[in-house]
Formats: C-alpha cells, sequence, structure tokens
C-alpha cells in the first residue's frame, strides 16, 4: 500500500529534477565564471618585490583552473542536492514515532548543558587552559545575553555595546584602585553606572532606527573608548589600569596567606581556587542575566521589548510608552554588560583600552545574530561554538577566519535565522486544549 | 441630545508642507457608530491618527469625555481607553495570538477577572482566534489578523473603538463577518464606534451617522440611510466604477 504513493513522487521528483538539472548547470556557470574573475588575480597571477625592488610575477594558470573547477563542481553538487532533496523540511524528515523523545531531548538539552556547566570546573581542575576557557565562553555568554536583551528582545540594533562592557570595567577598576573598595560594592555600581550611561545613549537615539542607530551606536562605542585613551588623568590613557584588585570569596582573599581561602578551609594552597571561584561567579552573573531575561519576557515589560521590536506605531497605538520602553532595554542591557566588565576587570587584573574596540561589539552582536535574535539557548550555544571555535583553530591561525566565514555562510544557508530560531511564547491564556492535529490522525477531527 | 464622546473642532493636520486637514469638525456620541468615508487620500486615516496625536494637530481642538486631548501623548491618548485597529492591522507577526492579546490589556489598569472578561467576550466574537491562541500572529490569513487586531484593541476594554479600513483586502464573507461583530460590539456591549471605510455601502449601512471627507474638508454628514440616498454620494463612492 505505501510503495504505490512513493512511485508516484519518485516520478515527479525526477521530472522536476531534469529541468533542475540545466538551471543547477546555468548556476554553477555562473558561479565558476565569477570564482575565474575574482581569482585570476588572487591565484591566477602571483607578484612580489625582487632583490631590488623591481616586480616580480609570474603565472599559475593550474592552480586557477583548479580552484574555478572545485567551486563549478561544488556549485553544481550544492544545486543538484537541494533540487533532488527538495525543500528542506524537518517533518518529512524526522519519522512521526521520533517526534516525542525529541521533543523530550530539546527540553531536556538546556538543562543538561547546565549540568555541564556546572561540574565543569570538577572535571577540568587540572586543566588551567580548559578552565580560562570556560571562563572566557561564560563571559561572552553573558554578554551575548545582555546585548540580546537590546537587540534580539528590542530589536534595537546597537552596535557599541562594548562601550557598556568598558564603562563597568573602568568603573570597577577606578572605584576599587582609588577607594578601595571590595569587587562586592563595586559590582552593583559598576552595574548601574553601566545603566545610566544605556540611558544616556538612548535619549538621543529615541527616535532613530535600524542602520541610523546601529551608525549612532557605533559612534558612541568608539566615543567611549576614546574618551579612555585621552582622559590620561583619570584613565592612565592607553597604558590602562594596573593592579585592579581580585575578588575576594565573601571577604576571605584567595591568597596563600594566614588568612587565605585555603588556610582557612583547610586546605592546600592552589592557584587553580581562584580560577574555579572566577568560573563560578561568571557562571552566576550569566545565570542572573539568564534569569532576570527569562523573568522580564514574561512581565509586562519584557512583552512590550517584543512588541516594540515587531512594530511601534502598534505599540504606542496600545498606550503602551516608547521613551520608557527603549530607555528600560538599554539600560538594562547595558546593565549586564557593566557586570561582565566588572568580571574582566577582576579577572584580569589590569584593563586598557585595548580590550574594548569595535571588534568585541561585533563579535557579540555576531554571537546573538547566530544563536537566533532572542533565543537564550541560541546565545549560549553561539558564545560556546564562536569562542571556543576561535580557540580550537588558534593553531591554523592562518586559516581561522576563513573557516569562520564559511560557518557563516552555511549558517545562512541552513538556518537564516540563526541556531535557534524557534521563539517560546510567553503567555498561555487558557491552558491548551488537547492538540487538535491528534484528533485529525485518528480520523477524530 | 446627548454629549459627544469624541468632539474634534475645526482640527488641521499636515505632514510637512502637505495639509492632510483642513479644519474638521465631528462629533462622536455614546453608544453611536460613526462612519467617515471619502476616496484614497482624502485624510481619513491622518483624521483617525491625529485623534491619537500622530500627526499632532496643527489647529482645533480634539476633546475626549469633556477632557482636552489635543497635546497628550499618543500612549496617554490610549491609556484613556480610546483603542484602534491601525491601517493594514498591524499585529505583531513573531508573538503568538494569545500575546497580541495580552498586549492589548498591558496598558490599561485593570483587574485580572476584568481582563479575563474581556479575553472571554474576545473569543466569543471570533471563535476562530480561539482555536489559533498559541499560533504565531504573522501566520493568521488576513480576515483573522483583522480579527486579531480588533481583538486587541478590545482587550483595553475601550470605550471608543477606531478601526481603519477593517474590510480591506478581506474576502467578501469575512468582511462580513467582521462587520457584523462591530454591530454586536455596539448593540450588547454600547461601543462607540468610528469606523473608517472605502467601501461606503458596507460602512453607511452599519453606521448610524456618517461623514464624507474630501481633500480634507467634510463635504456631507448625516444618518447613514440619507447619505446613502444622496446621488452625490452614490455617484462617487457607491457607483463609481460601474459608470
Amino acid at each position: 500500500m505505501a510503495t504505490a504513493p512513493k512511485t508516484a513522487t519518485a516520478t515527479i521528483d525526477n521530472g522536476r529534477s531534469q529541468s533542475g538539472f540545466a538551471a543547477a548547470l546555468k548556476k554553477a556557470l555562473l558561479s565558476a565564471l565569477v570564482a575565474l574573475v575574482l581569482f585570476s588575480l588572487m591565484i591566477g597571477v602571483r607578484t612580489e618585490a625582487g632583490s631590488t625592488g623591481q616586480l616580480i610575477y609570474w603565472t599559475r594558470f593550474t592552480e586557477l583552473a583548479g580552484v574555478v573547477a572545485a567551486v563549478f563542481a561544488g556549485s553544481l553538487i550544492l544545486e543538484l542536492l537541494r533540487s533532488w532533496l527538495g525543500p528542506f523540511d524537518a517533518a518529512g524528515l524526522i519519522p512521526a514515532s521520533a517526534e516525542q523523545p525529541l521533543k523530550t531531548a530539546q527540553r531536556l538539552f538546556p538543562l543538561a548543558l547546565l549540568a555541564f556547566t556546572l561540574v565543569f570546573p570538577v572535571i577540568f581542575y587540572d586543566q588551567r587552559y580548559i578552565l580560562d576557557l570556560g571562563i572566557l565562553v561564560l563571559t561572552y555568554v553573558m554578554l551575548g545575553w545582555g546585548l540580546n536583551v537590546v537587540v534580539g528582545l528590542a530589536g534595537l540594533l546597537d552596535l557599541g555595546y562594548v562601550a557598556f562592557y568598558a564603562v563597568g570595567a573602568y568603573s570597577y577598576a577606578l572605584l576599587a584602585t582609588t577607594f578601595g573598595l571590595s569587587f562586592w560594592i563595586c559590582l552593583p555600581l559598576a552595574g548601574i553606572l553601566a545603566a545610566f550611561w544605556g540611558v544616556l545613549l538612548g535619549f538621543p537615539v529615541l527616535r532613530l532606527k535600524g542602520d541610523y542607530l546601529a551608525i549612532v551606536t557605533l559612534a558612541f562605542g568608539e566615543i567611549i573608548r576614546l574618551v579612555l585613551i585621552n582622559w590620561q588623568s583619570l584613565t592612565g590613557g592607553p597604558n590602562g589600569i594596573t593592579g585592579v584588585p581580585r575578588p575576594s570569596f565573601f571577604g576571605i582573599p584567595l591568597t596563600p596567606g594566614d588568612d587565605g581561602f585555603a588556610a582557612r578551609f583547610g586546605l592546600e594552597f592552589s592557584p587553580t581556587h581562584r580560577v574555579v571561584f572566577l568560573y563560578y561567579l561568571i557562571l552566576a552573573l550569566a545565570l542572573l542575566t539568564n534569569w532576570v531575561t527569562i523573568r522580564l519576557r514574561r512581565l509586562p515589560i519584557g512583552r512590550a521589548w517584543e512588541a516594540m521590536r515587531e512594530d511601534e506605531v502598534a505599540c504606542r497605538a496600545l498606550g503602551i510608552n516608547i521613551t520608557t520602553t527603549k530607555l528600560t532595554a538599554f539600560a538594562t542591557g547595558a546593565m549586564f554588560g557593566g557586570f561582565a566588565g566588572a568580571f574582566f576587570a577582576t579577572r584580569q587584573g589590569f584593563i586598557s583600552p585595548e580590550s574594548f574596540t569595535f571588534h568585541e561589539s561585533a563579535l557579540v552582536l555576531a554571537i546573538v545574530v547566530l544563536g537566533g535574535m532572542g533565543s537564550q539557548l541560541g546565545v549560549a550555544l553561539a558564545a560556546l561554538v564562536m569562542i571556543g571555535g576561535f580557540e580550537l583553530f588558534r593553531d591554523f591561525e592562518q586559516y581561522r577566519m576563513l573557516v569562520f566565514g564559511l560557518a557563516m555562510v552555511a549558517l545562512m544557508v541552513w538556518r537564516p535565522r540563526g541556531l535557534v530560531g524557534h521563539r517560546e511564547a510567553t503567555v498561555f491564556l487558557h491552558h491548551r486544549t488537547e492538540i487538535s492535529a491528534e484528533l485529525s490522525r485518528e480520523g477524530r477531527g | 441630545m446627548t454629549a459627544p464622546l469624541l468632539a474634534i473642532h475645526g482640527l488641521q493636520a499636515a505632514y510637512g508642507k502637505i495639509v492632510a486637514l483642513k479644519g474638521v469638525d465631528i462629533e462622536i456620541r455614546p453608544r453611536e457608530i460613526v462612519a467617515l468615508i471619502g476616496a484614497n487620500g482624502a485624510g481619513k486615516s491622518t483624521l483617525m491618527m491625529s485623534v491619537f496625536g500622530r500627526p499632532r494637530a496643527r489647529a482645533g481642538r480634539i476633546e475626549f469625555d469633556g477632557h482636552d486631548i489635543t497635546d497628550l501623548s499618543t500612549h496617554d491618548i490610549a491609556r484613556m481607553r480610546i483603542a484602534q485597529s491601525p491601517e493594514g492591522r498591524r499585529i505583531f507577526p513573531r508573538m503568538s495570538v494569545a500575546e497580541n492579546l495580552q498586549m492589548g490589556a498591558d496598558a490599561t489598569e485593570g483587574s485580572e477577572a476584568e481582563r479575563r472578561a474581556s479575553l472571554d467576550r474576545v473569543m466569543a466574537l471570533f471563535p476562530r482566534l480561539k482555536e489559533r491562541l498559541t499560533q504565531r500572529g504573522g501566520t493568521l490569513s488576513g480576515g483573522e489578523q483583522q480579527m486579531l487586531a480588533i481583538g486587541r484593541a478590545l482587550m483595553s476594554r475601550p470605550r471608543l473603538l477606531m478601526l481603519d479600513e477593517p474590510s480591506l483586502g478581506l474576502a467578501p464573507l469575512i468582511a462580513k463577518q467582521i462587520f457584523e461583530a462591530i454591530r454586536t460590539l455596539n448593540k450588547q456591549d454600547g461601543l462607540a464606534v468610528l469606523i473608517v471605510e472605502q467601501n461606503a455601502n458596507h460602512a453607511l449601512r452599519l453606521a448610524h451617522r456618517g461623514y464624507v471627507l474630501v481633500n480634507g474638508l467634510i463635504t456631507l454628514s448625516g444618518t447613514g440611510t440619507e447619505l446613502l440616498q444622496r446621488p452625490e454620494v452614490r455617484a462617487a463612492y457607491l457607483e463609481g466604477g460601474r459608470h
């Protein structure tokens, strides 16, 4: 019984792939042509400076032909695969029997990930490098989650997020070095100061949207960095601030001395204690960010952020105050950036404007976009993939941007909405009734 | 005669140098459906939006329930419980139907019981929305999106509902359902409605009174049936396409 419709679809598929082949061939030829033009100078001609400074060049037509052929073949295969598989349809690929366990797995995955991050320092206790990498990844997870409030939820394209990271870092560093305040007092202060700067940025850009907003925020990020470089008397200029105090374990310093953490708890001193402590500190901060974001999304303010992303005019007409909605989004995002900045300062012990370039903003934004705007899990995964990926390819320094670019293209082709493009609804006005699809499958609906 | 719920006196509005409204007077009394008809570009949507302060009135006065709302900000005007279903519906496409409806209730004060009551009202009016509560707004059909836009407006328990071209682009049957729902709301809940329409026939038959807007000025007004019979209305808005 099942074979009859299958042969029918097979014939249809054949028909489609026939016409598809010509189209694929055309596309592949076009790609090859573009590759030929592009690479004729990049690969086809090799130039070098001779011993007396004169230009030496020679041609490499075999290599050029090879690359163009590879592009042609690759493009052809890709197009043919696409036309054979048809539009990508997850529903058709996953058998019905696997749907339920898959859903459970999807639900359990974040929990498993969380459990793994909790025991991570225990597993890798002896591997300092892995621990440091974990801290780095978590810092970016936190930054991603913070920026996600602004970009993912409120839909305000912010290219200067690093400014708040910098404000947080310098707030802590300056408060701690000048007034000797402890990390735990400075942490909220750094957040508040960053939030204040968020509001300050928010005011002038209230009327801006999209590209224009992006440009102004980009400029804002640069302004903060330039001020940090040039205000020598306060920030130390390009030399930065050294000797930023390390965090204490709730007042107990993590030092080898008699009143240190190890001595108090009867442990043998080890520098790893501090690394593990820093790990749990950033994990707690990141989880706080996540928890607050999830809570806010269920409150009217979070809903207003998302609605504002969708349609500002409609929001106004529904009585939403766009000014406060935008400013709170900027302030909330900036506050988390400030927390992360304070953590960064205490971890490094040294900060300088060099750490707060546009590159950081772009990286965090890439994490948010790749993760799927607004998805918490997606952002975490994207941070893991990007930061972890960068580290993995550290040995192949020359190729890592190449791999990164390829990965970006692949992602845009297959998952244009980001790793986790699915958006979790937050309002359920009624309890879900029995799903009608299930009734119809049984022939009742 | 009862005091008007919404009274607009000598309203002028403009987009930069282009004057869209040149001194409009309109009244909507409680429990009344008022239709505003006119050709494309006559200023119908501008009139509706300038009640919400966008664009802001250049001259004239807008009063709601005796309060001057001419200079209030848009969200404060909305919080006086004037709701609108804007031109092009403007639902939130990536948010679920339930979230869209909740957004309507978020900015207005009200108890949980009141919210639930208005939700039940919306569900009773548009049973289709009930089936689609968990669906994303953007996946709804045009008619369902219009229902959602009206439902979202109703969630704020409005005293005046303003609808901009609710039948635009809808199948006649669906448009009829929408008009029927508006009639029900007016009859059973006593809701005052301002309806802006190009579909003059439908709108005037539904409305108690109507205004005709031409180039930013009111040229005619009267009861719905009166206007339907006026030869100039018939020629311009009802049989225009057939001649």
